[in-house]
């Protein structure tokens, strides 16, 4: 009996190193090969991992063939996470939300603005309110102030269109989140949440990006007598593409500009193009440079997103 | 004769009031005295498990703080409650009598299997201990057979002076008669009993009283009255 | 005299006590609650049933789930290695025969509470400042706080399981090492044993919380599907997920009783595992600069200013409250539980019912509870309380299967009602290693207040994840220190518990 449970022991380490050592081995050969070097590339995941997955595809198989380089697809779905890896070199080329570009670059010295969707340069935030709550469609920004003593729920913390943008506004008409009920903002983590957590009734308004609005709308998932919209923000520039600086270094001079232009072509005209560009929901890639994002790196700071 | 175990003076709370006492090799005794009259903490203040408030305790002339390890193996001691180890077999628990003798890698190995088997056996032939019972989980045994497997244990450390703390309750007189022989035969020993009829089989016999020494004599002097006295309350 | 024993609960009430707190709880729910989220309830509901079996889905799944157990085993397997031995270092006994005082033991305990108190997914976000994404950073981010509370119960398993022959051996002249191993080992290897088996659940689902932050795996499609609210796609990872679980529980059970079946099963896992290691898992050895992260760090910043920035009475008060709520309900449910239900018969679905609950991921349940009733803290309390409670259950089910039910049909036999012989017998017998158990949680359970920001956003874990999203390091650093010393004071406070307890009979 002693014997055994010794043998159970020995048999459990055994199993440990082995796997430890296979793992090792058989893993971290792969992506560690330098000699064709891998564009890594990520995204702030708002969409559902089917279509991710789909989307990221390709995408990929797109710039893979378009660069002619192997193209490697790294989900990530937590926002300080991609600016984080973004930052020590671990993803080469991101699609940032707003804020999360610009803390992504003032980490990132030397990272740049490739692109962005046409729809990104004028971008804009919905408030929902629960219809319960008595919240009427306002016209102007400075009715914000009926949100006082009201709960109010953001998306992600760091989403620009979730929480940025609509706190900005509401602060410009004079309304802290230490006005709202509880003495804070709920964070639902992410847009569908929000719309969720509004339409339930758990909180009374909310503030979501519009084009999650919109597509949600489209496909019956909101149920127009109990949330609906009572303001939509004024426009400002959203999600973008960024590439780290050492590109052109490890994949040759001038690749930067490859990737921007390879971004810029996708067009509808080829039925790849067209599901990846109806899966970002939009028409075309546009260019876009650093100094489009002072506006959001200004907010950010204001607001001690941005240290 | 050489002294083994000198206590001079020795206090512990209210438990034992200012001892002397010396055990010589060759001398077999014998502690008598009523339940809570202080026999348990005199003999765990001979194996150093208890530490007097006052006083001091010698091993061979050296103060017991200042003993190598080498030298507390040649204490041993029989426990009351035994003090097996449970988990272990037969001859793992009689072999950790020999821990002092060996090193980390002989510990080791006796982890792993059966070492030192014909010592062992020897041991346990000794204490009337089938070998079938070897590789046995202690778990497994009875009383007395548990018994016998911390009296090998004990042989197996080959300690100069033996103690032992009421050794013979609840066994039957076979292996009572058995246990005593075997602690008998230790070159010094010091055992405290609830049994005034065995006192000719040891040379000096002690008395414990509310926590006090009131007896120290060879066992043909003592009277029956005197035995009684020592038992009787208040 | 009266008053004394009056205010002195037997153990087995007190493992029911910490269920007053449900009635407060309950009580805010029923006022806070509104109906409103009873369509999402039941789509979650038909997405269990109708899991979606699309299979580039299916694959991407079978893929994750590949690397979540890959993580999972080798976190589980190297800090149950660290955990031995620190535990080892962390225990009153090793020091006290080695040095003959125990004042080392003390110094390491305290120097390993500071590993504890920062959860998986904060320890993954540093770890990924300095080396990037990388497979052993996730692996890394388990094992660190894993390893340091592994060492702190098998520090007191040891001292609890302090063999009487401790002081024969002593006697007998051996190297105290020696002493050590043939006294001690083999009196705490089968609690050890038991307690790692457990943790292997644990590791899993840490694994899981940590695919939240790119590593892939599982827990990152599980993320996503619960953000998109697809609860279709989200059923078939978390069905997925729970075959995993029972598998390997099934495994590491027969691992213990039939061990050749046992060996052989886990082999062929292993191989089909490493096997198919086409993973999208970055295992190569990382390599990473501090200097990047000083950089970050090092900037104008006044720590001072950062200090001020928190109400840190509200926030670490909110900490506490819902720390305490949640491990009161977690502590209280499953026995609760099995006294309304009392019956041998009725264990399989009671551990069905608490394996459910580990099933569901902390921010899921919080975002479920949420729909139906306004946020309050008591609310956030409950999803924590319950996502703890099968852990808690799952404890309390094993110690009782392994105890037996004798003792109930005993009392049954002498004429107890069934409830009664139930309190009497098997629940009073778990009662002692329940509880030291339940204490152990309370230290999770306050890391685990990092992953209910989704209500009303209270507490220090909040605004822990907040600091790091603004990369506000001296913040993040202030609410760190914070972690610390309530991790600090809790242990405190529960080893003088465990002190009266009397630590006797801890299995796990």
């Amino acid at each position: 009996m002693l014997v055994r449970e010794r043998r159970a022991v020995l048999v459990a380490c055994l199993l440990t190193g082995i796997t430890i050592a296979a793992t090792v081995t058989s893993c971290g050969s792969g992506p560690t090969g330098t000699e064709s070097p891998v564009l890594h590339i990520g995204a702030i995941p708002d969409q559902n991992p089917e279509k991710l997955n789909r989307l990221y595809s390709s995408l990929s198989d797109e710039l893979s063939d378009q660069l002619t380089v192997p193209v490697q697809y790294v989900p990530v779905s937590n926002y300080p996470a991609a600016v984080s890896a973004f930052r020590t070199g671990s993803l080469d080329l991101v699609w940032f939300g707003g804020l999360t570009g610009v803390q992504a670059r003032l980490q990132t010295p030397g990272a740049k603005v490739l692109a962005q969707r046409d729809i990104d340069a004028k971008f804009t935030s919905v408030f929902i309110a629960n219809g319960a709550s008595g919240l009427r469609p306002i016209s102007n920004g400075d009715q914000l102030t009926n949100l006082k003593g009201r709960r109010l729920s953001f998306g992600s913390e760091s989403s620009t269109s979730g929480r940025l943008m609509p706190q900005y506004f509401m602060s410009q008409n004079g309304v802290e989140t230490a006005d709202l009920a509880g003495g804070a903002p709920g964070f639902s983590g992410s847009h569908d949440a929000t719309i969720a957590v509004v339409q339930s009734g758990a909180y009374e308004v909310g503030a979501l990006n519009e084009q999650v609005w919109r597509s949600n709308v489209k496909d019956g998932r909101v149920d127009p007598n109990k949330v609906s919209v009572i303001w939509r923000t004024p426009t400002y520039v959203d999600y973008h593409w960024v590439a780290r600086p050492d590109l052109d270094e490890r994949f040759g001079n001038g690749f930067t500009k490859k990737v921007q232009s390879a971004l810029l072509k996708i067009s509808p005209t080829t039925p790849r193009g067209e599901t990846i560009l109806e899966l970002f929901g939009a028409a075309q890639f546009i260019p876009a440079q650093n100094s489009d994002y002072d506006k959001i790196e200004a907010v950010g700071r204001q607001l001690g997103k941005i240290r | 004769m050489t002294a083994l175990l000198e206590l001079h003076q020795v206090s512990l709370d209210q438990r034992l009031q200012s001892t002397s006492l010396t055990i010589r090799a060759d001398e077999r005794v014998v502690l008598l005295g009523a339940s809570g009259a202080g026999k348990t903490t005199l003999i765990q203040l001979c194996n150093g498990s208890l530490k007097p408030s006052k006083g001091s305790i010698q091993w061979r002339g050296q103060p017991f703080a200042s003993l190598t390890r080498h030298q507390r193996r040649s204490i041993g001691t029989l426990w009351q409650d035994l003090r097996l180890v449970e988990e272990l077999s037969v001859v793992q628990n009689i072999n950790s009598g020999a821990l002092g003798r060996h090193g980390l890698l002989w510990a080791l190995r006796n982890l792993l299997g059966v070492l030192d088997k014909d010592a062992c056996l020897t041991v346990m032939d000794q204490v009337h201990l089938e070998p079938s019972l070897l590789n046995r989980a202690v778990t497994q045994l009875s009383g007395g057979q548990r018994q016998r497997v911390a009296l090998a244990r004990l042989l197996r450390q080959r300690p100069e002076l033996g103690l032992a703390d009421e050794p013979l309750s609840a066994l039957d007189p076979v292996i009572a008669r058995d246990v005593l022989d075997t602690l008998l035969s230790f070159p010094g020993c010091l055992i405290s009993l609830h049994r005034p009829d065995l006192i000719h089989r040891f040379e000096r016999v002690l008395g414990l009283r509310n926590g006090a020494l009131v007896l120290d004599a060879a066992p043909e002097t003592i009277s029956n009255s005197q035995l009684e006295w020592l038992y009787r309350r208040s | 005299m009266a008053v004394q024993t009056f205010l002195k609960p037997a153990l087995p009430l007190l493992t029911l006590l910490p269920g007053l707190c449900l009635i407060p709880v309950v009580a805010i729910l029923v006022r806070d609650g509104h109906g409103g989220g009873l369509p999402l309830l039941i789509q979650f509901a038909q997405g269990a049933l109708q899991p979606s079996f699309d299979p580039n889905l299916l694959k991407n799944l079978w893929q994750g789930l590949q690397i979540t157990l890959v993580i999972a085993i080798l976190s589980w397997g190297i800090s149950s290695g660290l955990g031995v031995i620190l535990g080892f270092l962390g225990s009153r006994t090793l020091w006290r025969t080695v040095l003959g005082s125990a004042w080392p033991a003390l110094l390491f305990r305290r120097l390993l509470s500071p590993f504890r108190a920062i959860h998986e997914l904060i320890w993954g976000l540093l770890l990924l400042q300095i080396y990037g994404l990388n497979g052993w950073v996730a692996i890394a981010a388990i094992v660190i706080p894993y390893s340091a509370l592994m060492a702190r119960v098998i520090a007191d398993q040891i001292d609890c399981h302090e063999s009487p022959a401790l002081p024969v051996l002593q006697a007998t002249g051996g190297p105290a090492i020696a002493v050590l191993m043939t006294a001690v080992i083999p009196a705490v290897s089968s609690a050890i044993k038991n307690h790692i088996g457990h943790r292997l659940d644990c590791a899993l689902r840490s694994a899981l919380i940590l695919g939240v932050f790119g590593l892939g795996g599982l827990g990152t499609d599980l993320m996503l599907s619960l953000q998109s609210l697809q609860f279709h796609d989200m059923w078939s990872g978390l069905w997925l997920l729970a075959i995993a679980m029972v598998v390997l529980d099934q495994i590491l059970g027969s691992l213990q009783r039939k061990q050749r079946i046992g060996v052989v099963i886990s082999v062929v896992l292993m191989l089909a595992l490493v096997g198919s290691a086409t993973l999208n898992l970055d295992l190569s050895w990382p390599s990473g600069t501090l200097g990047s992260v000083l950089d970050v760090l090092g900037d104008d910043h006044n720590a001072a200013a950062a200090l001020f920035e928190l109400n840190w009475v509200a926030v670490i008060g909110s900490t506490l409250l819902i720390t305490l709520m949640a491990s009161c309900i977690a502590t209280a449910v499953p026995p609760l539980l099995l006294l309304l239900w009392p019956s041998p018969g009725s264990l399989r679905l009671q551990s069905l019912i608490w394996g459910a609950l580990r099933l569901l991921p902390t921010p899921l349940s919080a975002l479920l509870l949420l729909v139906m009733a306004k946020p309050s803290l008591p609310l956030a309390a409950l999803a924590l309380g319950l996502h703890h409670s099968g852990v808690m259950g799952r404890v309390l089910i094993k110690d009782i299967r392994e105890t037996g039910f004798g003792s109930a049909q005993t009392l049954e036999r002498g004429g107890a009602t069934v409830r009664m012989s139930w309190l009497y017998g098997p629940l009073a017998e778990v009662s002692r290693s329940y509880l030291a158990y339940a204490s152990y949680r309370c230290d999770v359970i306050l890391r685990d207040t990092v992953v209910v920001g989704i209500v009303g956003s209270a507490g220090l874990g909040w605004q822990l994840i907040d600091a790091l999203s603004s990369f506000h390091w001296w913040l993040v650093a202030w609410l760190v220190v914070a972690f610390i010393g309530l991790t600090l004071l809790g242990e405190t406070i529960t080893e003088r518990w465990q002190q009266r307890l009397n630590c006797k009979a801890v299995v796990l």
